[in-house]
């Protein structure tokens, strides 16, 4: 009797404590993507647009059911805090694998927003960055039609289980964090454009200091970046070869760099190394010298390479880590004092190794 | 004598006293009918006693069955076992004779644990055919049988089976001690057996195996264990086992290695989903829905939106849908069994599904957990794991995950904790090198 | 029975991540945390080949036994008190901090206390059984956890997001020399082996250590790998931000095809089980310490029941730890705990070479 006692006390001390945390699926609001733009407004001068899932039984294309919430705060926190007031049911951030930052809120800080981010427990840190053009919310309202549940489609644009674009720059924010604070590797991130209809374009890359866009490269250049960054994807690549265009696929692609030289002016040479077949090439190259052209290739490819780090070195980023390795191969209290002073002057030289696997299926 | 019988007995009509003469002695002859096989009284006492072609009195001292009985108060005893009295009356010596009849089922195919491949035949309800079953399965001078009855008023025979080799003898003095210290009335299963050799009023594993499986039993044997057959039961009791014996199908040993193994492993995999799935499910829905991928957690989201109740709730109505289910069948006659499976089981999950009181996702949690259930080989474990997924539950409604994890950090706790005469219940095997001799052993003796 | 050796090494060894280990030598990472990597393995590997050594001379006996062989009752009793209390603090450090990490990652909403006392509860009921039990259950523990550990190491070790020039930068202030502290810190993982010091009651007279060199060589690796991935995944700067170093670093790798998609969960419910198994071994010896002070205690390494006493001890354990928590914090705890780093080298020291001087004086003729 005792036995049983004990144990119905035991019972009701665990229902005296229970109901903490327990909170049932269906009571949650899961947000799918959060934006966080500049409103503008000196005393709130964030807007944070949450993207908010309407669960559906049906899972398929063209399904997904989306609520959004829009406010202005004076802080990311206390925003989300006000928020929770305009909706039934619990915030939940944990499939919250979005996060958007507009582009006026990344010209100015985005140091806040991120620690932000970092703070909160239940935001993942593989939850991905980016920016939206021109803002956040309007980035953040597109609605595509084959979208299977909500906010699927931006996710799986820079997932690698989805859509394999060479001009996507996906970034965590673990490692986005990484690039804010490490000394010698500057973060970069993909821009989401809103072209004003119910779709938008990834294609272009902004380069960060530690705290705002200094520079945004063009989608041409973003490509570049993404090759020599070793965030490969399938890319491909026009080419002129005595005179008539060539369009060539990149199916393998491998991009390291080395510094030399200790002392001024530091010599970085970047290796890139890709297997290539033909997109589209004019008739009977498959009996031509291939070499030529692979030499030719190469040459155009280095010749854009070395214009797109003088204009990352230009503008004082460092997105590739040049500083970084410089750091752990030169070590030294002073090593990032002396590094500072090395790269404004830093020379750079671009190996390009063109490998020719093919001509595709026609000669 | 026979006045005497009829005093030491209730009025029964069933007992038979007779005094018998021919020309040269009478004798007074005192049994139970029912017990015996009268033909055999015919053929080897009365028949032989009137025609005298024999001196009856030099049968009774020549053939060994008759045996002398010096003790008149083992008379009773001997007559509910089926023996005969015979008084000579002139010399007043007492003489009994078995001619015991105990219905039992003929030796019958295995039902509990069956196999496509193997012995189909099982053990029976007679002492002596199974004994025959595992002697012709196990020929060895080696093996040694003990006989031992318990109850006060069942005086159930048992028989003690071990290879003398092989056996250990700690284990065997445990079983010979538990055996003797046993008071109680009656045992007539194997599963009540179990219960008293175990001596804990209140356990959750099983940790003597019962088998109806000669083979099995002659497998055991070979590996130094102790068998007890108990009299009118088909089952047998083997001991000391660990956990992984539970796990065990006997045709493991006969099919193929490599689909064996995969079995084993999703023997494991299935036991540990039947214990720890519902209460995973209350644990993610109603406190970590971002353990799981994003579509699956709208589609639960969406398919408990017309669920009113919070998680707990639904658990427990469709458990307490699938374990009456479970119990129905197993009491009613086998056509009617299968109606009410494919009735509980389509049907009312379907319309519950549809009444809104439980998600969809919720029946196929329940299924696992019920299919998952039925894959463990040796039924008495089967029965005790249904029971483990409660405390679970309710762990999980009030600590989420981590109370799962805490939860099962007990169970394997508690079963390392458990002995089976002695040896250790859950202990992975390993390879002992009988030269060092086995952990804990320093102190064993 | 080598292999019950080898569990209580590898338990230790893994559970350092809860001993804010990985924190303390990436704090000190220009100051010396680097060539604490290279000595610890040093002072490890000859630590352990002293006390094994020492031991494998008395089989079945633990180290009070040994002790009181050669020592005076009460310098035996009041080692063993210190033992004891040594003992109860590692697992207290440990299971406060996870309670918390419970709190912060499994149930934000939850109270921290409520949750520790279940674990406590859970500890204590396994850490009452008997030293055979215990044994098996470290062994259980490991096998099912330490692969998840390892793969989920391994993972990281593969992962591109793992940058090699933030761990080489680190790596070039191999240079300074280590400080106390980050000695402390980086030779707790060799400390699986001090378990022995009452485990040993279970050993088998003809009992021979055997591989000995696999334990240092697996304990670099594992410390190499403690300290250097989350260098690799947070950089030389950000390494430095997180309080739980080795969940958020769990948290930053995905399993795209896995079924569960954040590593971070696999990793809290694995340490969740190490940690329970770390508790229940660190209170069960701290238990056998306090009782081998009474003299009516016999060690028994089998009971079928756990005696009262068991219950008793585990009882002022548990409130101990309990009360722990409610008076200190995060910061606290943090702050406690390098300095019993310390003590604990410090302790570990003095008591091996204790047991080692006895061993041997016995060899000499008398």
């Amino acid at each position: 009797m005792n036995r049983y006692a004990a144990l119905l006390s035991l019972l009701l001390a665990l229902l005296t404590i229970s109901g903490c945390g327990f909170k049932d699926i269906d009571k949650r609001f899961f947000v799918v993507a959060t934006g966080i733009d500049w409103s503008g407004n000196k005393s709130k001068p964030y807007r944070i647009t949450l993207q908010l899932a309407i669960p559906s039984p049906k899972i398929e294309p063209g399904a997904s059911k989306i609520q959004y919430e829009t406010i202005d705060a004076p802080s990311i926190a206390e925003g989300v805090r006000m928020l929770k007031a305009y909706v039934d049911k619990e915030l939940d951030f944990g499939h919250c694998k979005m996060m958007i930052i507009g582009e006026e809120l990344a010209k100015r800080d985005i140091n806040h927003s991120i620690e932000w981010m970092l703070r909160r427990r239940d935001i993942q840190s593989v939850a991905t960055l980016a920016i939206g053009r021109p803002t956040a919310e309007t980035v953040l309202h597109v609605r595509p039609a084959s979208e299977r549940y909500p906010g699927n489609a931006l996710l799986l644009s820079f997932g690698a289980d989805g859509t394999e674009s060479s001009y996507n720059y996906a970034e965590t924010l673990s490692g986005f964090a990484r690039r804010v604070s490490e000394k010698g590797m500057d973060p970069a991130l993909a821009i989401i454009t809103n072209d004003g209809k119910e779709s938008y374009i990834i294609n272009q890359v902004a380069l960060f200091d530690k705290e705002k866009i200094k520079t945004i490269l063009t989608p041409a250049e973003t490509q570049l970046f993404n090759q020599m960054s070793d965030h490969f994807t399938k890319a491909s690549m026009h080419g002129m070869f005595k005179g008539t265009p060539l369009v060539i696929a990149i199916n393998q692609l491998n991009s390291s760099f080395r510094l030399q030289g200790h002392t001024a002016p530091v010599r970085i040479t970047m290796k890139v190394k890709m297997d290539v077949v033909f997109e589209e090439a004019p008739n009977g190259l498959f009996d031509k010298d291939w070499l030529s052209v692979e030499d030719a290739l190469a040459t155009e490819y280095e010749k854009a390479a070395v214009a797109l780090l003088k204009k990352i070195q230009r503008h004082g980023v460092d997105p590739f880590g040049f500083g970084l390795r410089y750091r752990a191969v030169y070590p030294g209290k002073n090593a990032w004092n002396n590094w500072t002073q090395l790269y404004p002057d830093a020379e750079f030289n671009v190996e390009a190794m063109v490998k020719i696997e093919g001509t595709g299926l026609i000669r | 004598m026979n006045e005497r019988i009829r005093l030491l007995f209730a009025e029964a009509a069933d007992l038979k006293t007779y005094t018998l003469s021919n020309s040269t002695m009478s004798i007074e002859i005192a049994y139970i009918a029912p017990l015996c096989d009268e033909k055999m009284i015919s053929d080897f006492i009365t028949v032989p006693f009137t025609k005298e072609e024999i001196p009856y009195r030099k049968q009774l001292d020549t053939i060994p069955e008759y045996l002398k009985i010096e003790d008149p108060a083992r008379w009773q005893d001997l007559m509910l076992r089926g023996n005969v009295l015979i008084k000579d009356i002139d010399s007043g010596e007492i003489f009994s004779f078995f001619t015991g009849d105990v219905i039992c089922n003929e030796s019958p195919q295995t039902q509990v644990e069956s196999a496509i491949q193997g012995p189909q035949i099982a053990l029976s309800e007679d002492l002596n055919k199974s004994m025959n079953l595992i002697r012709t399965m196990y020929p060895a001078p080696e093996v040694a049988v003990e006989e031992y009855s318990v109850g006060y008023i069942s005086k159930t025979p048992l028989l003690v089976v071990f290879d003398q080799r092989h056996v250990d003898p700690s284990v065997l003095d445990n079983v010979r001690s538990k055996l003797s210290s046993i008071s109680i009335d009656m045992v007539h299963a194997a599963g009540e057996l179990e219960k008293l050799l175990i001596g804990k009023r209140r356990h959750l594993f099983p940790t003597v195996l019962i088998t109806e499986r000669p083979d099995r039993i002659a497998k055991s044997l070979s590996k130094g264990k102790v068998v007890v057959l108990i009299k009118g039961s088909m089952f047998a009791l083997i001991m000391p086992v660990s956990f992984f014996d539970f796990m065990h199908a006997i045709e493991d040993n006969y099919e193929a290695y490599w689909m064996t193994r995969t079995l084993i492993v999703i023997r494991y995999l299935s036991i540990i989903l039947t214990i720890t799935l519902p209460a995973l499910y209350i644990a993610i829905v109603s406190y970590n829905p971002e353990l799981f991928r994003v579509q699956l957690a709208f589609s639960i989201a969406a398919s408990r939106s017309a669920v009113p109740y919070p998680s707990y709730i639904e658990v427990f109505v469709m458990l307490f849908m699938i374990e009456a289910l479970i119990e129905a069948s197993i009491r009613l006659p086998r056509y009617i069994g299968s109606t009410a499976t494919t009735v509980g089981g389509l049907i009312l999950g379907q319309a519950a599904q549809q009444a809104g009181l439980v998600s969809s996702i919720m029946i196929i949690v329940t299924s696992v957990v019920a299919i998952s259930n039925f894959v463990i080989p040796i039924n008495s474990l089967s029965f005790s794991v249904r029971f483990l997924k409660y405390p679970l539950i309710a762990a999980s409604i009030f600590f989420g995950i981590s109370g799962v994890a805490v939860g099962l950090f007990l169970y394997v706790s508690y079963l390392c904790n458990l002995r089976s005469f002695g040896k250790p219940y859950f202990r992975l095997h390993g390879k002992v090198n009988p030269a060092e001799g086995d952990v804990g052993q320093v102190r064993a003796k | 029975m080598n292999r019950y050796f080898f569990y209580n090494f590898m338990l230790v060894s893994l559970m350092n991540l809860m001993l804010f280990v990985p924190h303390i030598l990436v704090k000190n990472r220009y100051s010396g945390g680097v060539s604490a990597l290279i000595a610890a393995p040093v002072i490890g590997a000859i630590l352990m080949y002293m006390f094994t050594s020492a031991m494998a001379r008395y089989p079945g006996l633990g180290y009070p036994e040994i002790l009181k062989k050669y020592c005076p009752r009460w310098l035996v009793s009041l080692t063993s008190v210190y033992f004891a209390i040594m003992w109860w603090f590692s697992s207290t450090i440990v299971v406060v901090a996870y309670a918390v990490l419970i709190n912060r990652f499994f149930n934000p909403d939850a109270n921290t206390t409520v949750i520790l006392i279940m674990m406590v509860l859970a500890a204590a009921y396994a850490a009452s059984r008997s030293t055979l039990t215990i044994a098996f259950i470290i062994e259980i523990g490991i096998i099912v956890n330490a692969p998840i550990i390892l793969f989920i190491m391994f993972k990281m070790v593969r992962s591109p997001q793992l940058n090699f020039d933030s761990i080489r930068v680190i790596a070039n202030y191999v240079t300074v020399m280590p400080t106390v502290i980050t000695l402390a810190a980086a030779t707790l993982i060799f400390t699986g082996y001090i378990h022995l010091a009452l485990f040993n009651r279970l050993f088998p007279p003809n009992f021979r250590f055997k591989h000995l060199y696999v334990y240092p060589i697996l304990g670099f690796i594992i410390l190499l790998i403690t300290f250097f991935v989350p260098i690799g995944f947070h950089g030389t700067e950000g390494v430095d931000r997180y309080i739980y170093l080795w969940a958020v670093t769990s948290d930053s790798l995905i399993m795209q095809y896995g079924f569960i998609e954040r590593v971070i969960f696999l990793f809290l419910i694995v340490f969740l089980n190490l940690t329970l198994v770390y508790t229940m071994s660190g209170w069960h010896l701290g238990m056998e310490y306090i009782k081998s002070c009474f003299k009516a205690c016999k060690p028994e390494i089998d009971s079928p029941k756990a005696p009262k006493a068991n219950y008793i001890i585990l009882a002022v354990f548990a409130t101990a730890t309990v009360l722990y928590l409610i008076f200190t914090n995060e910061k606290i705890n943090y702050l406690i705990t390098s300095y019993w780093l310390v003590l604990r080298m410090f302790t570990e020291i003095v008591g091996v070479l204790w047991v080692f001087i006895l061993s041997r004086r016995r060899l000499k003729p008398e």
